[in-house]
């Protein structure tokens, strides 16, 4: 609609014949295939628009909440996550590492990791989707490696001196996921209820996990 | 919902989404649509990804490769052909024209 607006106040002589929006060839086939399909009741654009959204922007996150929230309720499974995170996120079926290492860090009450890609924006593309857009800027990029604590500070995360902190850089061949400390008062929650404690910053290391809500 | 990991796993062998870094690539609004027509259609149709794939990879591979045309686009538009065929082929007819 803005468009057209904007379209109408420019209407003149250099315009006549041109239309702006005028589409592809390929844009009209998805067009009349996605008419066709939802006359036969295949489709419905809500729907589609529910997956794209998913598909453009949130996928991810939720894979890795849910490859944490295994690790807090098994021990076991954390024993092998953290010895090979490729192999222990495969057995969820998230695969597809462009050939490379997935490495688990865990936090604990006096470790504290957080992950950067200081050369450009590698990221564990299929735990966590995609990178969000401080992540993949200059100076987050800079300065989580040359004031952690300050950067850490600005996301609400306020670090007490006697943590060690671990700053780790991705490249295309290593990645890192981190498995933040699982808050207490959640004994006994299953893994589905775990996982919505994991928001994707706590993955990051920018943030903790959530508190349980009472 | 199809989860982007499933995807991921049924197409990984035969026909994998475009990707730059990782992230997926859609160069215009129309590629996540098919990619999500798609991907609502073979849900509601009863097509799995498996059974999908290999008119997927037939597909991109009839499609060819063209050094000047984008990646994404190129994929998007077998992923369309591979939709109406394995579509047409379930008694949808009409789904191709």
């Amino acid at each position: 609609m803005t468009h057209d607006h904007d379209h109408d106040h420019d209407h003149d002589e250099h315009h006549h014949h041109h239309h702006p929006q005028e589409k592809s060839a390929t844009e009209l086939r998805v067009e009349a295939l996605e008419a066709l399909l939802a006359e036969k009741g295949l489709v419905s654009g809500e729907a589609i628009d529910a997956v794209v959204s998913y598909y453009e922007n949130d996928v991810g996150p939720q894979n890795g909440a849910r490859v944490v929230a295994r690790a807090w309720a098994d021990p076991t499974y954390k024993e092998r996550l953290l010895a090979d995170g490729t192999a222990a996120v495969k057995e969820f079926g998230f695969t597809g590492f462009e050939l490379n290492t997935l490495v688990a860090v865990e936090n604990t009450p006096k470790v504290h990791n957080v992950v950067v890609c200081t050369l450009c924006s590698c990221y564990p593309w299929p735990v966590l989707g995609l990178p969000p857009t401080w992540y993949k800027s200059a100076p987050y990029r800079a300065r989580v490696v040359s004031e952690p604590r300050a950067v850490l500070r600005e996301f609400g995360l306020e670090l007490p001196a006697e943590v060690d902190l671990r700053v780790w850089d991705s490249t295309a061949e290593v990645r890192y996921l981190v498995v933040p400390e699982r808050p207490d008062g959640t004994n006994g929650w299953s893994e589905e209820e775990l996982a919505r404690l994991v928001p994707r910053d706590a993955m990051i290391g920018t943030a903790r996990a959530l508190e349980p809500s009472v | 919902m199809t989860q982007l990991a499933d995807l991921d796993s049924a197409l990984a062998e035969t026909a994998p989404l475009p990707r730059a870094n990782g992230e997926l690539v859609f160069d215009e609004p129309w590629q996540g649509r098919a990619l999500g027509m798609g991907i609502v259609a073979l849900e509601s149709a009863g097509i799995s990804l498996v059974e999908f794939s290999p008119f997927l990879a037939e597909a991109v591979a009839r499609h060819g490769y063209d050094p000047a045309e984008p990646a994404a686009a190129a994929y998007y538009t077998a992923w369309l052909d591979a939709l109406e065929t394995c579509l047409a082929g379930r008694g949808l007819p009409g789904v191709v024209g």
